[in-house]
């Protein structure tokens, strides 16, 4: 390999200033996941709802989502729109609504499969002892679907991390944002980048084994 | 054998979609029968039990409990509000248990009472203890369903059912999902209900349950009562030879 002098100072010399966009990265992760969560459960309504119109917007919305690519969606979000509805959309604002789109669409999914995953039996075990469909929904299907969705949530939420470096092309100054203004002024790539891989990493990892292990307990009940 | 009937059937039909499920059943079960509902896969028997579960709305006929119409076709208030009322009155027991998992034994016992029937907290924990006792499981009220046996879930899902005091209680083949070591446990516990005069509907196929423990066999074939003798006299002269052929599958 070719000589390299490393230079780590010359990262380390600015860590409050990749550490103030690791702070924006986990910020809009944690807000584009609540919003996600919150709009997942209303397509998620849609797409099980009786009436078929309703359905079929869930449906076609979220097929529309998942078969687009999140990049094209967030330039899409931050340079169209303003466009059409003749809006100044901030472009922290255009990365959280695009995001929350995203994962709303996946998370919908989510839900319909933990309700659809408590089985039949269930509720007609509740229906015979007479518990009203109120409470048989609150009492015997909640909680088991709940149950069922938390750790595909939280991995949403890992994912999150990773896709709000995506920010980075619309100058949200989230971390990524950050390593590549770095660069530009101290012309180290190869550390720069290095260290914000291994932070995303030092995150995600951490988050991805917990949520394994806590799936396999979830199992073993 | 004695008074009016508890809960009827009365020509109670059933399709789905094009198929013709149940055909015009009359079944009347009277207090401390043990009716068992006996024939091949596909009879109909399930669906009739579901019937009088109000799990199903018949197609044609009705259900009715103690001369109270409390299922139709077309159900108006006055049947609906009936349904609810006798709700705790019928109770069942299902082939695969269907306990709630979420839930340690003695919530899956407390739950229907403590909400459908708004008993207080200490009545049902009583009550659910007494039963659990009967069923032989009182060390496994803290337990949760997925660690208890086939038949040991069972015993909890009959004593589930029992903390609702259901006048009649129905049984959907409650032994075909157990391995057959298990099976005694739960059969045990069934005729045990049975002795204490509880009014039972078992579908089943238990023939030696059927035998010695009914009070009275009702052989279904397509979708139709085809024969129906008291205790053990369906099996020593069946009547009709879908019934013999039936039967005779058991003997070897």
């Amino acid at each position: 390999m070719f000589k390299y002098q490393f230079r780590w100072d010359t990262v380390f010399g600015s860590f409050d200033f990749l550490m103030s966009g690791l702070q924006m990265t986990l910020i809009v992760s944690a807000i584009t996941l609540v919003l996600a969560m919150i709009f997942g459960l209303i397509i998620a309504l849609f797409d099980m709802s009786p009436w078929r119109i309703l359905r079929w917007i869930g449906i076609t919305f979220g097929e529309i989502v998942r078969n687009t690519p999140i990049l094209v969606q967030l330039l899409w979000v931050y340079y169209v729109l303003p466009i059409v509805f003749n809006v100044r959309i901030e472009s922290l604002v255009a990365l959280i609504i695009g995001l929350s789109v995203y994962q709303a669409a996946f998370i919908s999914e989510v839900y319909r499969s933990g309700i659809q995953s408590v089985p039949k039996g269930h509720t007609e075990a509740a229906q015979v002892l007479g518990l009203s469909p109120l409470q048989s929904f609150r009492r015997i299907v909640l909680p088991q679907a709940i149950r069922m969705t938390l750790p595909p949530l939280a991995s949403n939420f890992v994912q999150l991390i990773k896709f709000s470096s995506l920010g980075a092309v619309i100058s949200v100054s989230e971390i990524t944002r950050r390593g590549m203004e770095l660069s530009a002024s101290n012309f180290r790539p190869l550390e720069t980048f290095t260290f914000i891989a291994v932070v995303y990493f030092f995150i995600c990892w951490p988050l991805a084994m917990g949520i394994r292990l806590w799936e396999r307990r979830l199992q073993s009940r | 054998m004695d008074g009016a009937p508890i809960i009827v059937a009365e020509g109670v039909s059933k399709k789905f979609g094009d198929n013709q499920v149940l055909t015009r059943v009359s079944l009347p079960v009277k207090e401390r029968d043990v009716v068992c509902i006996v024939g091949p896969s596909g009879s109909g028997k399930t669906t009739l039990l579901r019937c009088l579960a109000l799990l199903e709305t018949p197609s044609e006929g009705r259900i009715v409990m103690q001369g109270v119409p409390i299922s139709t076709p077309q159900p108006n208030a006055e049947i609906k509000a009936a349904g609810r009322a006798v709700r705790s009155d019928i109770g069942m027991v299902f082939q695969h248990f269907n306990l709630w998992p979420h839930m340690s034994v003695l919530e899956n016992l407390i739950e229907a009472p403590l909400r459908a029937k708004r008993l207080p907290r200490e009545e049902a924990i009583a009550i659910a203890e007494r039963l659990l006792a009967k069923v032989d499981l009182a060390d496994k009220r803290d337990a949760y369903p997925a660690r208890l046996s086939g038949g040991q879930q069972q015993r909890v899902a009959i004593a589930r059912a029992l903390a609702m005091s259901p006048k009649v209680l129905l049984f959907d083949e409650a032994t075909s999902a157990l391995d057959p070591e298990l099976r005694r446990e739960v059969l045990l516990v069934m005729r045990q209900l049975a002795s204490e005069g509880m009014t039972m509907l078992v579908v089943t196929h238990e023939m030696g349950f059927a035998r010695h423990v009914g009070t009275r066999t009702v052989f279904m074939d397509r979708g139709e009562i085809v024969e129906e003798a008291p205790g053990a006299a369906f099996f020593d002269t069946p009547k009709t030879e879908r019934a013999r052929r039936f039967l005779q599958q058991f003997e070897d």
